[in-house]
């Protein structure tokens, strides 16, 4: 998954989309996903990262993960090809 | 270097909530860095706000409306031009637009300079025209039928679901869920600008649009894309933003290279979530947005205004992305001697 290249990322959340003019604000924990995401970062090394971190189970990390993931595509901020592949 | 001084003459200061592009084709001209610009504000009402707006206008003129007759305008503004001696002219509103470009050569014999697409290339991008025009230049158009009797809806029932946009030929536009509401569009559209009334497909999607300037050889002169972000129930843009589409780029310069445009334009575009993009109107001249483009780095009034008077001006390809307009009113304290003024003697 990767994040396209139209899109910046602010240091305070905010997302800008410069093909569409669209923008999102994003909480502390979906920045800090979005960054691991353009850093290109695996997505097990991801999960490792945030369990060690926060207070959550493997399966609802998971699941949110996942989630937030179909928003960014929805919202045309990463690019995906294969649609079952998420990561 | 010294700048150059040049008298320019305005049409559209109706900064209103349907604005016209008078003032802000106004500050970019003021902005220029070639010209030392004294500005003549041509009003056909005398409240357009551009009148009282300080430090805007060195003079103001009224003018009579085009539908009183091109010849009425062309000498009003001979008259105008014997008092100021106007060097550049650029005319803001659609309906205005034929009688300029009818009287190019009479107002050029003048020394009255103008910038102004030709009247074929004028005419064939008609509302009522666009089917052909997307065929001819290989743009995609939504499919429309011209409404001359209010019997045609059954046409339009046949080729296109609801809702479906109801537009004039130079102004307004309707988004139409059936039937009753297409008359009700119908009826208010014709009364207000005659026949014929366009029905349109409606395309979903995003609304984006492209301000551009073509030099009339094919070349681009100035593009920036915008969306934008805050629309009035007049449809009007009170917010945009720029934006970084290459699509849009491309179909405009491809346009203007096969149309050899003259003069500013704005391509309004439906962007499709599958990312196609359907051409629903070209505005034959600037539109009022055009400060955008002026503070996203191209000052397409300015490079105007250089093309009118026969410089060589070289395509601007920059522009900053993701610069924001963000409108507003304003209430101007006004003394009654400027509005008297206007009124009786129709020029300040």
């Amino acid at each position: 998954m990767k994040i396209t290249e139209e899109i910046k990322i602010s240091d305070n959340g905010f997302v800008f989309n410069s093909k569409t003019g669209d923008s999102f604000n994003l909480n502390p924990l979906g920045l800090e996903l979005i960054k691991q995401i353009a850093n290109d970062k695996d997505f097990d090394i991801i999960r490792s990262e945030m369990l060690e971190k926060y207070d959550i189970d493997d399966l609802t990390f998971e699941k949110d993960f996942y989630e937030f993931c179909a928003l960014l595509k929805h919202h045309q901020i990463t690019l995906q090809d294969d649609p079952l592949n998420f990561v | 270097m010294a700048k150059q001084k040049i008298t320019l003459a305005v049409t559209g200061l109706n900064n209103t909530d349907n604005p016209g592009p008078g003032v802000p084709v106004i500050r970019g001209a003021k902005e220029s860095e070639d010209f030392d610009v004294r500005v003549i504000g041509l009003v056909y009402e005398n409240l357009e706000p551009g009148i009282y707006m300080e430090d805007l206008c060195d003079r103001i003129f009224q003018i009579p409306y085009p539908s009183s007759g091109s010849d009425e305008l062309i000498e009003r503004i001979e008259q105008i031009h014997q008092q100021e001696k106007i060097d550049v002219l650029i005319p803001n509103f659609d309906a205005e637009l034929f009688s300029f470009m009818k009287n190019e050569q009479r107002l050029l014999d003048k020394e009255i300079h103008t910038f102004l697409p030709s009247l074929k290339q004028f005419q064939e991008r008609d509302k009522d025209k666009l089917a052909e025009y997307g065929k001819k230049y290989g743009v995609k158009v939504p499919g429309s039928i011209n409404l001359g009797t209010i019997n045609q809806i059954s046409d339009l029932e046949d080729k296109f679901d609801y809702p479906v946009m109801i537009k004039g030929q130079f102004y307004d536009a309707y988004e139409a869920g059936n039937e009753e509401q297409v008359k009700q569009a119908f009826y208010k559209i014709s009364a207000k600008w005659g026949f014929p009334v366009i029905a349109q497909e409606f395309v979903k999607g995003t609304e984006v649009n492209v301000i551009a300037l073509g030099d009339g050889k094919g070349n681009t002169i100035a593009a920036v894309p915008m969306r934008k972000q805050y629309i009035t129930d007049k449809g009007k843009a009170w917010g945009g933003i720029t934006l970084a589409d290459e699509k849009m780029m491309e179909l405009t310069r491809m346009l203007i290279q096969k149309t050899k445009w003259k003069g500013g334009m704005e391509l309004e575009l439906i962007k499709t979530n599958s990312g196609e993009y359907y051409l629903i109107e070209i505005n034959p001249r600037i539109p009022a947005w055009v400060y955008l483009a002026v503070g996203a780095g191209q000052n397409i009034p300015d490079a105007l205004i250089k093309l009118a008077l026969g410089w060589d001006v070289k395509p601007m390809t920059k522009y900053k992305i993701g610069k924001m307009f963000v409108r507003y009113s304003f209430d101007m304290i006004v003394d009654l001697e400027k509005f008297a003024a206007i009124s009786m003697n129709k020029e300040i």
